[in-house]
């Protein structure tokens, strides 16, 4: 079904950055759920549950299927892994990393004393 | 839209002081040896570096591999390299012959970020400014830098570190 152009452009990227959807890819995450299932876990009405699916079944994270009369939704974790990557590579990554610099030059230095000792 | 017009895109900063002198700091950076030991996104993860030649116009190659096995290479290229206070470099996502990867599920994410590393002495501790900004972004480009900004600090980290655990599950 063709979909209205929207002003936003919906890259994967904009589509997670929205707290509420990574609540829901979370909730989401290793099972699968129908809207009525989201919204009582989240406590969250269904309109604001399918807006976000919306989202996220536009750039691909989410996918569904009919089960019996109800739709069930879960992650795509192969397009949800290659966010993850960027995101690695952006914030978190220099982040941690500078996090494990700072380790590793404390516990080199507290080696040498050791050393000389 | 004019895509002509030069972008202003405030760059990301992250300021840490280091329990290290400036000439420690600066090694850790640019030496094969230490960076293998820090260089790293994540607890668990393994870091390889395949080749380095960290001089102005040298690149390096290195390998992450995640708890899981997953593995992501990634190109450094050196444009600067001032001991012991600065070093000036672009890093791209690459496979493992160091070509760099194209991103198509991320059509709008800058394609050229250069990270600046500036060392201020303070006694013996460091002071680091890691700076990371977008050249050259396209306006596309400049709000998706901006739409990841307004993150910085809370979410990415966070939120992700559920997540995180899940996709080494599978």
């Amino acid at each position: 079904m063709p979909m209205a152009r929207t002003r936003t452009t919906f890259d994967p990227f904009n589509a997670i950055a929205e707290p509420k959807r990574r609540a829901l890819i979370e909730a989401l995450a290793g099972r699968e759920l129908s809207v009525n299932e989201i919204a009582q876990r989240m406590g969250w009405n269904q309109p604001m549950v399918s807006k976000h699916l919306g989202v996220l079944k536009q750039v691909g994270l989410v996918t569904d299927r009919k089960e019996g009369r109800y739709r069930v939704y879960k992650v795509n974790a192969v397009q949800l892994k290659l966010i993850q990557e960027w995101v690695i590579q952006f914030e978190q990554y220099w982040t941690n990393s500078l996090d494990h610099l700072e380790e590793y030059l404390n516990a080199i230095q507290s080696d040498e004393v050791k050393d000389e000792q | 839209m004019s895509s002509d017009n030069k972008l202003e895109v405030e760059p990301s900063i992250i300021t840490r002081e280091l329990n290290a002198p400036r000439q420690l700091v600066f090694d850790a950076w640019t030496q094969v040896e230490h960076l293998q030991n820090w260089m790293f996104p994540q607890k668990g993860f393994t870091c390889e570096y395949v080749s380095a030649d960290i001089t102005p116009g040298g690149s390096s190659l290195h390998k992450l591999t995640a708890p899981g096995g997953h593995q992501m290479w990634l190109l450094t290229k050196y444009e600067a390299v001032n001991p012991p206070v600065s070093l000036v470099f672009r890093q791209y996502m690459s496979n493992e012959a160091g070509d760099i990867l194209p991103n198509p599920q991320m059509p709008d994410w800058p394609k050229e970020m250069r990270a600046t590393i500036e060392l201020e002495a303070l006694g013996d501790k460091t002071r680091l400014r890691l700076i990371w900004q977008p050249i050259a972004p396209t306006q596309a480009e400049a709000a998706a830098f901006e739409a990841s900004r307004s993150q910085h600090g809370n979410g990415w980290g966070a939120g992700l570190d559920q997540l995180t655990r899940y996709l080494e599950t599978l």
